[in-house]
Formats: C-alpha cells, sequence, structure tokens
C-alpha cells in the first residue's frame, strides 16, 4: 500500500512505471483511476470495447497491490446462489440422514412432541452454520484477511436483480444474508467491474463507481504495448503491423481489432519469420484480426494500399 | 465544497451531466486529493468520478475546458486587459510630468491614439483626467477609483461579486443580455462613474469625462462578455429542459418537424425509465432458493429420503401487444411516436407486432425489424397512408391475418381518429377480437367531446374495447404504456 501513500502525482507516475514493469502498459488516465480508487474506497467501473485490457488492468493491479484476484464472471441468469453463498443442501440432506439414528438416541428421554421440540431447540441450528456455506466469489472476497481484488467481469450480462443485489457490497463492503446476518469485509477489497455495454448500467450502481472508459490506444501507446508483450519482434515490423492495425481500425467494421488481436497477430508473424509486411502474408493472416467473414471480404480489397501505407511508416 | 465547484456541478446538469450529491461529494474529496495545478491531471480524475457515460464523458470535456478557461483569465476581455495594459505601461512613463501638466492645462493635445477600437483619439490624453479622479478617490475600492486606476484585478473582482450579487448564473434567455449587464455594472457602481463624467463635461473637463467614459465603455464590453459566456453555458441545457417540458404536454400532431430529433430522444428516455422499471418481470426458473415443500411432496415416492429437490419458481409473461395503426393524416403524428415507444422497449415487450392502415392493413414488423423505428415509421407511413381510412376494411384484413393467433395474453392497441368515411367500421369484428384477447385498447388523438360527430364511428366502437382513451401527447402515451406494463 505503500504506492498510493504518496503525494498524488508521484503515486500516480509510481503506479504508471509499477504496471509498465509488469508489461501494462497504460496512460495517466488508468493510473489516476487506480489511485482515486484507493483514496475514495470506490469501486472502477470499466468500460471499453472488448480486448483493450480492461480485465487486464484487474489482473494487473493485483499484481501490483501483491494482492489475491478473485474472479466472478457474470452471465445472463447469474444469482447470488452462484455470486454469493449457497447452502450446501446436498451436505445437509446427507448429515440428517446419517443423524437420523442419532436423533433418536439423543431424544429417547423425552416424553411426548412437546418435550423432543424443546430438547431439539437446544442443539441450536447446526445445519445453517457456516459448516454447510458454500462460498462464492463475493463471500471469498469480504472474509478473505489479504488485500484481494475482486474482478466482476462482465457485469452488462448479468440481470438487473443482480446487479442491485451488487450495490450493498459496492457502497459499504458488506453483504447481509438472512441466515447468518450482515459479513463485513475483513480487508476492504479493490473492486474492478467490467462493461462492454451491451446493456445500460443502473445510476445507482455508476453512482457507486468511478468510471473508467478504455479506448483503443493510439499508435504510440499500442506500439509500446507490443514491444512489452511481445518484445521478440523486430522494430521496423512492429510498427508496421500497429500502423496496419491503425488504419483498420479506422474502417467500417463489424468488430474492429482489439490491442490482444493485434497481439495475437505480432505473435503470428514472429511465427512466420516475417520481416515486412506483404499483402500476401496479410491477406494470410487477415483472420487474426477480423473474426467476421463479411469482414474479411469486405477489406480484401483494401490490404494493398493499407500494406503500402504501412510499409512507409518506417521511411 | 466550494463554491467554484458548486458552479461547475450545476454547469454539468444543466449540460446533461447528473451529477449526484454522491459524486459532487466525491468530486470535492477529489480536488482535495489532487489540487487545481495540474489541470489536465484533475481532468482526467474528475471526469471518471462524475461522468459516468461515453455520452456524459463528451459534454463533461466541453464542461470543463469552458468552465477552467473562464476561471482563470476570469471576465476580463482581452480587450480590456490589453488595453488597460497599455494605458498602465504607458501611465508611469508619463504619470510625473502629465499629472504635473494636468494641474494648469486641462487639456494635453498630446499624441498617438492608441489602445484600439475602443478608445479612439482620445488615446493618453487621459492622464490629466487620471490625475484629476485620483487625488480625490485613490484607494476607496469604488468603481469610479479602479477605473482610474485600470486596477484590473480589483475590476475583476469587483465584476465577480456584483455578478453573483444579481444572480447571473439564472441568466437563461439571450434576450436578458442587456438587462444583466446593465445590472451588474449599476452594482459595481456605475451611478458614481456617470455623475462624475458629467461634473467633468461641466466643469468643462471633456478629455475627462470622455476617457472615463472610454474605460467605462471597456468595462461595459467586459461585462457584456461574462454574461454571453455564461449564457452559453447555462441556456443551452436550460432552454433544452423548457422545451422538452414543453414537448411533453404538447399535441403530437401539432409537433414541428424540427422537434422530431427532440422527441426522438425523450421517447428513448421515456421507454428506458420503463424499461428499468419493469424489467424485473422476467422468468426465474431453476435457480434460487430451495422450495421444500414441493421437495418433500415430490419425495414421498422414495420413502421420505430427499432425493430429488425441486427449486422455487417464479414466471411471468411478458405482454404481447398488437398495435394496429391508422396512418392517414393527423393520426399518423401519434402512430410515429407510438410506435416508436412499443420498439425502443424491446427489452420488456419483445412481441410487438404493428400493423398499419388507411384503407388496407398490412403488417409492417418487418420493417421494424429491417430498419429499426426511426426508419421504419416513415417507410410504413409511405406504405399504407394517404388513402382514405376505412376502418371495415382494415378490421377484416386484422381478422384475416391474425385473428387466430390472439389469445388471452394479447392486447390489441387499436390507435385512430374513429373517422371511417361513412363505411362501416365492422365492430362485430371488433367485438370479437376484444372476447379473444385479453384487452382492447382504442387511443384517439381527439379530444373527447368531438368523439361521435360528423362521421366519427367512436361511440359505436367504445362499448367494445376494454378502454378507449384520448391519447395525443407524450405525456398521455407514456401513461398508457405504465398502465399497459402494469396490469401484467
Amino acid at each position: 500500500m505503500t504506492v498510493i501513500d504518496k503525494e498524488p502525482l508521484s503515486a500516480i507516475e509510481e503506479i504508471q512505471s509499477r504496471f509498465e514493469k509488469s508489461g501494462y502498459i497504460c496512460d495517466r488516465h488508468i493510473a489516476t483511476s487506480i489511485y482515486l480508487s484507493q483514496k475514495l474506497d470506490k469501486p472502477i467501473l470499466v468500460e471499453g470495447p472488448p480486448g483493450v485490457g480492461k480485465t487486464e488492468l484487474a489482473k494487473a493491479t493485483a499484481d501490483l497491490m501483491d494482492a489475491d484476484l478473485i474472479r466472478l464472471q457474470c452471465y445472463e441468469g447469474l444469482d447470488e446462489s452462484k455470486a454469493l453463498y449457497e447452502w450446501k443442501y446436498g451436505k445437509q440432506l446427507l448429515y440428517t440422514q446419517i443423524l437420523k439414528e442419532k436423533l433418536g438416541d439423543l431424544l429417547e428421554d423425552a416424553v411426548g412432541l412437546e418435550a423432543s421440540m424443546d430438547k431439539l431447540h437446544t442443539f441450536g441450528d447446526h445445519f445453517f452454520s457456516e459448516k454447510f456455506l458454500e462460498t462464492r466469489p463475493l463471500l471469498k472476497a469480504l472474509q478473505s484477511e489479504k488485500q484481494c481484488v475482486l474482478l466482476i467481469d462482465e457485469i452488462d450480462k448479468s440481470d438487473h436483480e443482480f446487479e442491485a443485489y451488487l450495490l450493498e457490497i459496492l457502497s459499504d463492503y458488506q453483504i447481509t444474508v438472512p441466515e447468518i446476518g450482515t459479513i463485513k469485509a475483513r480487508t476492504k477489497p479493490i473492486v474492478f467491474l467490467t462493461s462492454n455495454n451491451s446493456r445500460e448500467m443502473g445510476d445507482a450502481l455508476k453512482r457507486r463507481c468511478l468510471h473508467l472508459y478504455i479506448p483503443f490506444p493510439d499508435a504510440e501507446r499500442e506500439r509500446q504495448i507490443i514491444k512489452a508483450r511481445v518484445p521478440e519482434i523486430d522494430e521496423s515490423l512492429r510498427n508496421q503491423l500497429v500502423e496496419f492495425v491503425q488504419q483498420l481500425r479506422t474502417q467500417d467494421l463489424k468488430k474492429l481489432p482489439a490491442v490482444s488481436e493485434t497481439i495475437d497477430w505480432a505473435r503470428t508473424l514472429m511465427l512466420l519469420h516475417a520481416e515486412n509486411l506483404d499483402t500476401e502474408l496479410v491477406r494470410n493472416t487477415l483472420n487474426m484480426l477480423l473474426k467476421f467473414e463479411d469482414d474479411i471480404d469486405s477489406m480484401d480489397p483494401e490490404v494493398p494500399k493499407m500494406v503500402a501505407a504501412a510499409r512507409k511508416v518506417n521511411r | 465544497m466550494n463554491r467554484p465547484l458548486a458552479e461547475f456541478v450545476d454547469m454539468l446538469r444543466y449540460s446533461n451531466v447528473p451529477v449526484s450529491i454522491g459524486e459532487a461529494v466525491d468530486a470535492a474529496r477529489t480536488i482535495d486529493l489532487i489540487g487545481y495545478s495540474d489541470k489536465a491531471l484533475l481532468k482526467s480524475a474528475l471526469s471518471q468520478v462524475m461522468a459516468k457515460t461515453t455520452d456524459e464523458m463528451v459534454n463533461f470535456d466541453q464542461c470543463f475546458d469552458e468552465f477552467f478557461s473562464i476561471n482563470t483569465e476570469l471576465d476580463l476581455g482581452e480587450d480590456l486587459e490589453n488595453n488597460l495594459q497599455e494605458e498602465e505601461n504607458i501611465d508611469p512613463a508619463e504619470q510625473v510630468s502629465e499629472s504635473l501638466n494636468a494641474l494648469d492645462e486641462n487639456s494635453s493635445p498630446s499624441g498617438a491614439p492608441m489602445g484600439g477600437g475602443a478608445g479612439g483619439g482620445s488615446g493618453d490624453t487621459d492622464q490629466s483626467g487620471t490625475g484629476n479622479g485620483s487625488t480625490s478617490a485613490e484607494n476607496d475600492g469604488s468603481l469610479l477609483s479602479m477605473l482610474e486606476r485600470a486596477d484590473r484585478t480589483a475590476l475583476t473582482l469587483s465584476m465577480t461579486q456584483a455578478a453573483d450579487a444579481v444572480g447571473l448564473s439564472n441568466i437563461v434567455l439571450s434576450t436578458q443580455r442587456g438587462l444583466f449587464t446593465r445590472r451588474i455594472v449599476e452594482e459595481m457602481g456605475l451611478s458614481e462613474v456617470t455623475r462624475e463624467i458629467s461634473n467633468r463635461r461641466k466643469a468643462d473637463d471633456e478629455t475627462g469625462a470622455e476617457e472615463l467614459d472610454r474605460r467605462l465603455g471597456i468595462l461595459f464590453d467586459a461585462v457584456r462578455d461574462m454574461v454571453e459566456r455564461q449564457l452559453a453555458l447555462t441556456s443551452a441545457g436550460k432552454s433544452l429542459e423548457f422545451r422538452q417540458d414543453f414537448l411533453k404536454k404538447v399535441s403530437l400532431s401539432n409537433i414541428e418537424h424540427r422537434d422530431f430529433k427532440v422527441m426522438r430522444d425523450m421517447v428513448r428516455k421515456m421507454a428506458k425509465r420503463l424499461t428499468d422499471m419493469n424489467s424485473r418481470v422476467k422468468k426465474v426458473k431453476n435457480r434460487g432458493h430451495l422450495d421444500i415443500r414441493k421437495t418433500m411432496r415430490r419425495n414421498v415416492a422414495y420413502d421420505g429420503l430427499l432425493f430429488e429437490t425441486h427449486w422455487k419458481q417464479k414466471e411471468k409473461d411478458r405482454p404481447k401487444v398488437y398495435a394496429v395503426c391508422d396512418v392517414s393524416g393527423s393520426v399518423a403524428a401519434v402512430a410515429r411516436f407510438l410506435l416508436l415507444f412499443l420498439y425502443s422497449m424491446n427489452e420488456v415487450l419483445p412481441n410487438v407486432r404493428s400493423f398499419a392502415f388507411s384503407g388496407t392493413l398490412g403488417e409492417v414488423t418487418d420493417l421494424f425489424d429491417r430498419y429499426g423505428p426511426e426508419q421504419a415509421v416513415p417507410e410504413a407511413i409511405e406504405r399504407f397512408g394517404g388513402r382514405s381510412t376505412d376502418y371495415g376494411r382494415a378490421m377484416e384484413d386484422f381478422r384475416d391475418l391474425v385473428m387466430n393467433e390472439i389469445d388471452n395474453r394479447t392486447t390489441v392497441i387499436f390507435l385512430g381518429d374513429g373517422r371511417s368515411n361513412g363505411t362501416d367500421p365492422r365492430v362485430d369484428i371488433l367485438r370479437e377480437i376484444k372476447n379473444k384477447s385479453k384487452r382492447v385498447i382504442w387511443l384517439n388523438p381527439e379530444r373527447k367531446n368531438i368523439w361521435g360527430s360528423g362521421d366519427s364511428e367512436m361511440n359505436r366502437i367504445t362499448p367494445n374495447c376494454t378502454v378507449a382513451e384520448v391519447c395525443n401527447s407524450l405525456n398521455k402515451l407514456e401513461l398508457v404504456i405504465r398502465n399497459l406494463l402494469k396490469t401484467n
């Protein structure tokens, strides 16, 4: 936690440089957001097109803070029994069966139903104790002694109910389980929520979070990212391929190539021992960048022109 | 929370960035942390705290730039600054001799005009005036002395204070510009200055009076600038608010073409709100809590061993809506917004089928699927509109098309004025539809007191509907759809 205790400016710079060392290249905006979330105790809602490193940011932060990463992948139909806790019904049922005889023994001396009931009541609620509680990511994050990073991935895929359910944990770092009571966080987790904007998040949730939008990186940043992620690649090829991808992003495509795709493509080109981009090579590997047949078809005639433009970068 | 931040929050709210109190408090804490010194950093930090969508981010950027550019070179228009600067530069150089001269001669015809347009020829003859004035009112902080001393800092401060005093931030309309400018200068002490000018004129100190007048003119320009900028900040948001309030109430058929865009946004916003309110109406199955009672009952067969679990289930149907719209003439405008509304809500109303008619009736659902509501409506109007309305024919067509698909979960919405040009509206079919469906809603853009007049068949139609209502404004439309969702 030493990083964020410094003066704001140097802290933000330090976050940025430490991220860089761990291979996550980011601009000051992102580093500011990490700093603020720590200082204001707020979760970060990260938005942006797929593949710009939203999830990576959480991982990098876990690295930076030396914290465990607890990840909760959201999907339609996710509810508290999958996200927070669940009773181990099977175990409960099994134990009642096994303990059936035991119960008989215990209740032997009680006469009549009422006396048996009274006696039963003295045993306490063993079946609804923590031993029968299956912890799920959210509860795990709250119970963890060590600092942890809680990543709630693709929150936009979950239902409105679940979003509302999260509000308590997001604002107060606590959660209420009816049978047990309120569970407060032992160590406040660093919370990231990511969203691809497949639906708009509720105002209540947005109000509780910092909002960080990560766009596609510019050419300079993307070159840095490729350098960090695929260090083996030759500089001229790196410049060319980044330029090519940047050009692709200006086109009208169903799905624009993201950073992760650029990295994959760079690795592919490395495997193929390419030294320069050429039309044939790009055509053959275009499916690394574009994930729709329509996109590939529509870009095919443009390839020679774009390759030529990309190759100019080095001159 | 300090005052600039409060003003900034106000400004954001006017520019469609709804900053909540909590967010404003966060912003204050952020400023405490980061300070004002690094503006880029402050912007990036505040944007994360206050703007929560990408649209808001754009507005935020704009507001931030405008707001903070104003605060730094606060309200001293370039002209004034430059002019006064020049004067100040001149002052010390000539001060001694000039002020001495000024004692014996009132008009010193000294040289080159300066200070651009505002001052004109009377340029630096002013020193005489300055000398006269400043002897009497050196440092008493009145507008007169500030003008005489050309004290930019004091003037700026006084301007802002005066602006606060007259409530400049409440300016809404461009017609208020003059009023506010005058009020601010008055607040700063205009009367004293004008009195001084006329005194000088009387005392034959023509140059002194002119110079003071000139400086006053520069001040007016600067204040006008400030007012102008404030107006730009607040009015855009506020006047849109006014307009939207108005548009919600105004009759849909009277809405002008240029307002369609605003209307679309409003419809979308309303639809979103309704969607949010109703999206919990969803199917819940095989998740949630164990249904003990059902589990026990189901496991009786296994000798009471709880073998098969059963989960609590909730099922709630989404309404099935058939919208039948008259797209002739005046009704078309209402139809446009009804359809837009219905289709904007596809999250909670996924089963909308729409039909359009004037003479004949046809289904336009596929148009909506293909083009989206914005293009589809004009397309539908093009395809089916423009003929003389025949309700009987439309009913028959509707019966032939979908009668056997209507079940007791279907809501049929008719939108039309019920004016059938003398033809039989075939209310028998309408009755049949009512019997088969969950309900029939008839929306009529006409006022209720002219229902049944002329060729209007509303008196025959109304008994065969579950409800028949007037629907001619966006507010009414929202009400209808709200009810539609509530009773499902």
